[in-house]
Formats: structure tokens, C-alpha cells, sequence
């Protein structure tokens, strides 16, 4: 349901819809997308599990009131960090095996990926500096 | 031994006379031998004779024993045969060869029929196939290589099942039951899979209730009681400049997105409790076997020991030219992208009134289409009230017509349509025209698409309800049902879940204890809410008869109404009691605000079995709905003659109002003579808004409903002569709900002194 509505709103919408613009805004000036939403498991595989850049993946929903605070936040702060650190962003709705194969149990929940293995990890929304410590730990570590 | 015996015959004479031993005479074997001697020498003879003599014995038996094992190894030989060879036939024939050849025909008779061209020779349960040939050939021929495995028709069971319970839907009854059962590490696995409606809506896992039922029913009618609470906070002190509009969008949008957050919860939690979820929809293809088909349409197989059938119901279409394309039902209205507009409700159920009550709260244009009764099933002077009082809110109702055709006459969201209806009694056709047509005619159970023919559960053929026994068990031992699928049972989610648990709890933890049906309280949303427990008034009067019951009721008025001087008397309580069983409580009813909230706790009481005298002796909380609900009043003394007692409104001020019962009134509760008690100061009838003018017959007898304005003519007969929808017969079963009750009209009883209370504020302005 939750997709039906969303469809709705990309369809009314005159631009070219929110998730477009999120990862055309960040990233156009280095060429290089440093975020972007994970279209099923083998892209996941691809470009975060065998990145060679620490990942930060954020699981979100349609549904949460939190995850479209946190969401935007997050990026704003990667795409200062110009390609050090990439995020992924997952539906946990359309990507149902992959937040039950991380233990997803709430949302948002933000994972600290390198080399395909998960080293930091919060749940729920947090402010500008946890998220800045938050990133600089994932790429000074 | 002879001389021996010679030489002791030498008879010693023995002196002084001793008698001589006896000697047996001479010749035959004992000759000549004293008594003792001839015993010893039958001992010595038997001993001689023991070899002789039993070979004689065992020589003699022989000839019985010997054709006894014989015929024993016959009987062997044929049955190895007959093994070997299967069916009947071949015995008999095998006989017929015993006895004309004797065991060389036999033989050569079993050789030949064991007799096989190639390896490996195959047996299937016990019965030979053949060699390598013969079983290729029978499984290429066979249009159901199954039937092989067959055993008078019926495939073998699996010694191992993959799960040992199986729950089939996964809505509050199934995932109750999955839970609960996982609980007692049991290996569960739910299926539950939604067909898209044919709008296209769809939802996740949590079953009606969670998605298309309960939660978004109660959240938007709580948005349309929050449109009433900003008019009223005016009168409260509240300013606001700018008319309040309601946006269809957000309110929408805030739901779903609170039903998706419950949906993925439901997933964490099974998968916390380790119970498999398939998003698959599950069909029975033989016993203990299901078939699951996702919506990709693989399918797989699962056995279990056993299943738990849960799939509850969806709405029901009319059956009438352009139902499917063009109307909506409840399974869409909660999700819909766009707002409903002017709306037509068809429809009198439950679900039809909330729909239509908080559709013209939000500020809509809300028609409802009536066949014949509002709320069947539930008491008639109280749906009766709920549909007054929704007229008076801007409600339209048409009654006793039913739609027969709906065409589109505008495209667009939501568009314009055009419905044509039928009266049910005579020929009047009416058209009207619409945004959306809701339909709200009553639900079918899922259970005809899920194979239960092949393992051979009942249904109601005409429903489509499951009937069981009172352990939710089916006719198949192994198969269990619970849920808005159980034939004569409540629809109602509390009653699924937990008739789930105790269920499950009865097949794990060995607890026996059954599910309750009786006295379960239920709560109807319209915009004056309905709440109740027990019977309604006229099942009770049924049940126990007229004389035996004693009805108790009031109106009241709300604190927070009376501020903004909203909709006084109109909210009323009425608790009916069993005479002969010491005035128990045993319908509990009352229209108000929280109606739900009331109700739950006398559904507790009368559980426990509450009695009137109970009730009285429990003292009320102040100022809520509630304590004059608790403080209602009946006709004062059956006895009363015609006079004062009837045809006034008493306003009970202190009395109900709590302020202490004052013993003047307190007299009016006597048996006797309200008459001689002067009342008159104490009413206020000609400033008071004139609710109920009751009876003007003082006697006990039937209470005409004078005081409701009819919905529909009393006793009005249709000239269908009462059949169903006539054009629903062919498509659909005919659903006939629970008792309609003796009477379309108001509740029988006796004669009633109507009390209303007001608040001590009320008062003072009236004195």
C-alpha cells in the first residue's frame, strides 16, 4: 500500500520525483555518485558487499516518519566527504530478504560496511555530529 | 529273579500265627508273587516298555501331524504366491493348480509369475510393478504417476512431515495461532498471500483486521470525530480564524504509513519467534500436503502433521453490470489515492454505517443504500437509534431499494458514476449519480479456491463457512479452523486470536480449556458509538420469555456535549436482566461516545456474572458516560396504572448526576403509587427538548414506538415476499446472518418511565 501511494506521488509530481533527484543532486559536481538506492540483491553484492570504498548502508521505509529526517541528513554529510565513503539505500519493503539477512528489525538502521563486513551499526534518527563521528570513525578505522 | 523269588516263597511259619502273605495264583505274568513284589515288578515293567511305547505314541501322531504340516505349507506357498502376484484372481487360480498338479504346477505357476525379463524389479507399497520395463510403462501411462502410490484412493502419508503445523493466512487468527505454537518450539510455517482486489489494491502481512479492517476503520473515524471535536472547541474557548478543511491525502497517507510499520512488525516478530513466512498462497493437493504458489508463481510442496485454516473473508460483489469495474469495497476505500467524493454506500452492515459515518464526518456528500435492515444481528432499537442519529448528522438514506446497474459517465479520480436502483417493494426504479459507490453487502469466506475437497474438509456449500466442533476442529482430524471462516461463530478479531491460542495451546501444552463464544463484547464505530454485550432484547425475550425479563435503561447526556449543546438525549444505555436467575445482567448495551471503552469493562462483569443488585450496590465514577450507564433506570413498579408515571420525562438531577440520590426521588424507585409521590417539581417537561414521549399505554404489553420516527412502515411486508436479493441468487449464496429478531420494530416490553439525567450546570439553568 505504502508503494501504491508512493507511485502515486512520483507519478503527480511534475519533477522527476524524490529518489531521482536525491542521487542526481549529490555527486554532479565530482561525476560520481556517492549515493545511491540498491536495485536487488546482486547490485547489493556488487556495489556494496565488494566495494572497495567503505559503505554506509541506510534501510529505510515508506513508512517511517523518522527515516525522511535521517535520510537526507546522512547524505548531506557523505557528500562532503567527495567519494571517501559511498552510501546505499535500502527499502526494507522491496528488499525484504536483505534487511531479514542483516537483522533488521527497526528503521532507520544504518550499517558501517568495509570489505563486505559490518563494522558499526545505530538505530533510529541522530543528529548532525553523532553522524559526523559516526563517519569519520567508519573512514579513519 | 526267579530262583530268587522261589527261595523267599519258603513261608516262614511265623510263630504265635502271623497271617501268611497273600500270593497271587499261579500262571500269567504275576504268578506265585506276593503284592509287593508284584509292584515292583510293574515298575520294572513299565521301565522295559517306556522306549517301545513311545515310539508307538510319536509313530501314531506322526500320521496326524505329518498332513498338518503339510497343509500348513500349502497354505504358505499359495500366500508367497499370492504376494508375489497380487490381487485375488491369481489365488484362486493358484488353487485350481495346487489341485490339478499338485505343488509342481504350483511351483511352476509361482515361477512364472515371479518370472522377470530385467533388473532391478520395482515394487511400489508392498505391490510389485514389474521389472524395468513394465515400470517405465506405468509411469508413462499413468496420466497421475501418484495413483501408484494410491491405497484405495488415498495417497500414503509421509512418516516425516517438513513442519508440524502449517497455519493457512496470516491475519490476527493465524498469526496468534503461529506465534503461539512457536512458543512451544514447535516447527511452524505461515502462508499468507492477498488476491488484489479487482481496483488492484493489495496490502501486507496482518490479515483484514491489521490493513483493510479494525485499525484504519478506527484511525479515519477518529479523524472524523477530531472535524466534530474543532467545531465544538469553539464553544470551548478555541479561536481560529480560517474554516477547517480535511485533506483526504494526508489522513491517508498517515494510515498507511502506520499499517506499513504493523505489517513489517508482524515480520520481525515471527521471525524473532523462528516461524517460516512464505508470501505464497497455500492450496491443499492431498493429505498433509500443501501447495504453495508465490506471486511469481513458483510453487512449492510442504507436508505437515497438522494445518490450521485461517483465511478469512473478503467483501462480496453484487453480481450486477459494472460492480466489479467501477465500485470500490472496504478492501480499497483505506488506501484509496484520491478522495471518495459524493459517496453511495450499499449496504446496512456494520461496516456499511462506520464507512458512511466517517465519510460524512470528513465533510462528504453520504448517501447509504438499505435493502431492508440497518445491523442485522444486532438489536433493532438500537440500530434503529444509530441511524437516526446519523440521518440527523447529514446522513441520506435510502431505504428498501436495492442498486441493479452502475455505469460510468466521467472519467477520472474519482470520476462520475450512475447508479440505477431498484425498489424491493413494488416497481420504482431510481437513478442517482455518484463519485464512488462503496460496496459494504456482507463477505465470503476464502474457502472455496484452497483445495479442501481434496482432503476432504465440509463447507457450508452455500456460504462457504467451515463448520467444527467445539475445539475448532474440521471433519479431518488433522485440520483445524479458526476465525470469520467458522460457520455460526463471531466474526470478530479478539474471538480469532484467541480461539488461535487456546487451540494451540490445547494440541502442545495439553491445556483443555475451550474457546468462550458466549457473552463477547463488540463495539460498532458509527459516529454515535454502539457498544454491547449479551443479547439483544429481542433475542432475550425469545430466549427466556417476555415475562421473564426485565429491561433497565436511560438516556444521558454527555459532559462534553453539553457546552456546545450538541445532540442531547441522544445517548442511551439499556441493561437487560433474567428475573429468574436473580436479575442477571444479561445484555449490556449502550450508545455514546468511547462506547468501546464502556463495554469493556461490563463484558468483564458480566462474565463474571453480574446481577442488577450488583450493579446497583457499585458506586459510579463522576462525571463520565459510564456511571449512567451503570445508574440506569426501569419503569418504576409494574403496577403502574395509566397517569403520571407515563407520558413524562423525568429529569433526575441529583440522582444521576451523582450528587446523591435525594430521598424524595429515592421513593420513585419504590414499587408503588409514583403518582401519590408529587413529582412535579422536579420536572422541568415543557423546557426540556422533547426525545421520547413514551407510552401511553401503561400495561404491560408491547411499547409502541411512538417515539421513533419509523425508518420503514412497521411490519411492512415486501412484495418479494422476503427473498434475498433476487439478482444476487444466481451468483451468490444467499449469507443469512444471526437472528433478525421477532420484530423489525422496537424491542417488546413493558412499560417504561423514560429518566434522563442531566449535569447539576443543566440544572441551574433550567430552575
Amino acid at each position: 500500500m505504502a508503494q501504491r501511494l508512493a507511485l502515486q506521488r512520483l507519478l503527480s509530481l511534475p519533477a522527476r520525483g524524490p529518489l531521482a533527484s536525491h542521487s542526481r543532486a549529490f555527486g554532479t559536481s565530482a561525476g560520481r555518485r556517492s549515493t545511491f538506492n540498491v536495485q536487488d540483491g546482486s547490485d547489493f553484492q556488487d556495489r556494496v558487499v565488494n566495494s572497495p570504498k567503505p559503505v554506509v548502508v541506510d534501510f529505510h521505509a515508506q513508512w517511517c516518519g523518522p527515516c525522511k529526517i535521517l535520510g537526507p541528513r546522512l547524505e548531506k554529510l557523505v557528500s562532503k566527504l567527495e567519494g571517501k565513503v559511498l552510501m546505499a539505500k535500502v527499502d526494507i519493503d522491496d528488499h525484504t530478504d536483505l534487511a531479514i539477512e542483516y537483522e533488521v528489525s527497526a528503521v532507520p538502521t544504518v550499517l558501517a560496511m568495509k570489505n563486505g563486513d559490518v563494522v558499526d551499526k545505530f538505530v533510529g534518527v541522530k543528529d548532525e555530529d553523532q553522524l559526523e563521528a559516526f563517519l569519520k570513525k567508519l573512514i579513519g578505522a | 529273579m526267579g530262583s530268587t523269588l522261589r527261595k523267599s516263597q519258603a513261608v516262614r511259619q511265623a510263630p504265635g500265627g502271623a497271617p501268611p502273605e497273600r500270593r497271587s495264583p499261579a500262571g500269567g505274568f504275576f504268578s506265585g508273587l506276593t503284592s509287593s513284589e508284584q509292584n515292583w515288578q510293574f515298575c520294572l515293567y513299565q521301565q522295559e516298555m517306556l522306549l517301545p511305547r513311545l515310539t508307538l505314541y510319536w509313530s501314531g501322531n506322526a500320521f496326524i501331524l505329518a498332513p498338518a504340516v503339510m497343509i500348513t505349507g500349502l497354505f504358505a506357498e499359495l500366500a508367497e504366491l499370492n504376494r508375489l502376484v497380487g490381487n485375488h484372481p491369481q489365488l484362486f487360480f493358484s488353487w485350481v493348480s495346487f489341485l490339478l498338479g499338485g505343488a509342481p504346477k504350483l511351483r511352476e505357476g509361482q515361477r512364472e509369475a515371479a518370472a522377470e525379463t530385467s533388473q532391478p524389479v520395482v515394487s511400489v507399497r508392498k505391490k510389485q510393478i514389474g521389472d524395468h520395463e513394465r515400470t517405465l510403462k506405468a509411469h508413462k501411462e499413468e496420466d497421475n504417476p501418484q495413483k501408484t502410490m494410491e491405497v484405495n484412493g488415498l495417497t500414503p502419508v509421509p512418516d516425516s512431515y517438513d513442519y508440524d503445523l502449517i497455519v493457512i493466512g496470516g491475519g490476527s487468527g493465524g498469526l496468534a495461532a503461529a506465534k503461539e505454537a512457536a512458543k512451544y518450539e514447535k516447527k511452524v510455517m505461515v502462508l499468507d498471500f492477498v488476491k488484489p482486489t479487482p481496483q488492484g489494491s493489495s496490502w501486507g502481512l496482518g490479515g483484514t483486521c491489521v490493513n483493510v479492517g479494525c485499525i484504519p476503520k478506527k484511525l479515519m473515524h477518529q479523524a472524523a470525530l477530531l472535524g466534530q471535536a474543532l467545531q465544538d472547541s469553539r464553544k470551548f474557548g478555541w479561536q481560529f480564524t480560517e474554516e477547517v478543511e480535511h485533506n483526504w491525502m494526508t489522513m491517508t497517507e498517515s494510515v498507511q504509513n502506520y499499517i506499513g510499520s504493523l505489517n513489517w512488525g508482524y515480520r520481525v516478530a515471527l521471525r524473532d519467534k523462528k516461524v517460516t513466512y512464505e508470501n505464497a498462497y497455500g492450496e491443499f493437493v492431498g493429505p498433509h500436503t500443501i501447495k504453495a504458489t508465490n506471486k511469481k508463481g513458483i510453487e512449492k510442496l510442504y507436508t505437515a502433521e497438522r494445518f490450521i485454516i485461517a483465511t478469512g473473508e473478503r467483501p462480496r460483489y453484487l453480481g450486477i453490470p459494472g460492480d466489479k469495474e467501477y465500485c470500490i469495497s472496504s478492501d480499497d476505500l483505506f488506501s484509496l489515492p484520491y478522495c471518495p467524493g459524493k459517496t453511495l454506500v450499499v449496504g446496512a452492515s456494520y461496516v456499511a454505517l462506520e464507512c458512511a459515518g466517517f465519510l460524512a464526518g470528513l465533510g462528504l456528500d453520504v448517501t447509504v443504500m438499505v435493502r431492508s435492515i440497518l445491523l442485522r444481528g444486532f438489536d433493532q432499537d438500537m440500530a434503529n437509534r444509530i441511524g437516526e442519529y446519523m440521518k440527523e448528522h447529514g446522513v441520506n438514506f435510502i431505504r428498501e431499494f436495492v442498486p441493479v446497474k452502475i455505469e460510468r459517465v466521467e472519467e477520472g479520480t474519482p470520476g462520475v458514476l450512475k447508479v440505477t436502483a431498484k425498489s424491493t417493494a413494488g416497481d420504482q426504479m431510481i437513478e442517482g449519480e455518484y463519485n464512488t459507490v462503496l460496496l459494504a453487502i456482507g463477505r465470503d469466506p476464502c474457502t472455496r479456491k484452497i483445495g479442501l475437497d481434496k482432503v476432504g474438509v465440509n463447507i457450508n456449500e452455500k456460504t462457504g463457512k467451515i463448520p467444527v466442533n467445539d475445539v475448532e476442529q474440521t471433519n479431518v482430524p488433522y485440520i483445524y479452523a479458526i476465525g470469520d471462516i467458522l460457520q455460526d461463530k463471531l466474526e470478530l478479531t479478539p474471538v480469532a486470536i484467541q480461539a488461535g491460542r487456546l487451540l494451540v495451546q490445547r494440541l502442545y501444552a495439553g491445556a483443555t480449556t475451550k474457546c468462550d463464544y458466549v457473552n463477547v463484547p463488540t463495539t460498532v464505530f458509527t459516529p454515535l458509538e454502539y457498544g454491547a454485550c449479551g443479547y439483544a432484547e429481542e433475542t432475550a425475550m425469545e430466549k427466556f420469555g417476555e415475562e421473564n425479563i426485565e429491561v433497565y435503561h436511560s438516556h444521558f447526556w454527555p459532559l462534553e456535549w453539553t457546552v456546545p449543546s450538541r445532540d442531547n438525549n441522544k445517548c442511551y444505555a439499556k441493561i437487560i436482566c433474567n428475573i429468574q436467575d436473580n436479575e442477571r445482567v444479561i445484555g449490556f448495551h449502550v450508545l455514546g461516545p468511547n462506547a468501546g471503552e464502556v463495554t469493556q469493562g461490563f463484558a468483564a462483569a458480566i462474565k463474571c456474572g453480574l446481577t442488577k443488585e450488583q450493579l446497583d450496590n457499585t458506586v459510579g465514577i463522576h462525571p463520565v458516560c459510564a456511571e449512567l450507564a451503570l445508574k440506569t433506570v426501569t419503569l418504576v413498579g409494574r403496577q403502574v396504572k395509566t397517569g403520571i408515571a407515563t407520558g413524562i420525562d423525568l429529569p433526575l438531577m441529583s440522582g444521576l448526576s451523582g450528587y446523591g440520590h435525594s430521598p424524595a426521588l429515592a421513593g420513585v424507585f419504590e414499587e408503588e403509587s409514583v403518582k401519590e409521590k408529587s413529582l412535579w417539581p422536579f420536572c422541568c417537561v415543557v423546557s426540556l427538548p422533547k426525545a421520547t414521549w413514551p407510552l401511553s399505554n401503561p400495561t404491560r404489553t408491547k411499547r409502541p414506538v411512538a417515539d421513533l420516527p419509523r425508518l420503514s412502515p412497521p411490519g411492512a411486508s415486501r412484495s418479494d415476499g422476503g427473498k434475498e436479493y433476487p439478482e444476487l441468487e444466481a451468483i451468490h449464496k444467499d449469507h443469512q446472518g444471526p437472528t433478525p429478531g421477532p420484530a423489525q420494530n422496537s424491542p417488546k416490553s413493558g412499560t417504561r418511565v423514560e429518566f434522563k439525567g442531566f449535569s447539576l450546570s443543566h440544572t441551574i439553568n433550567l430552575i
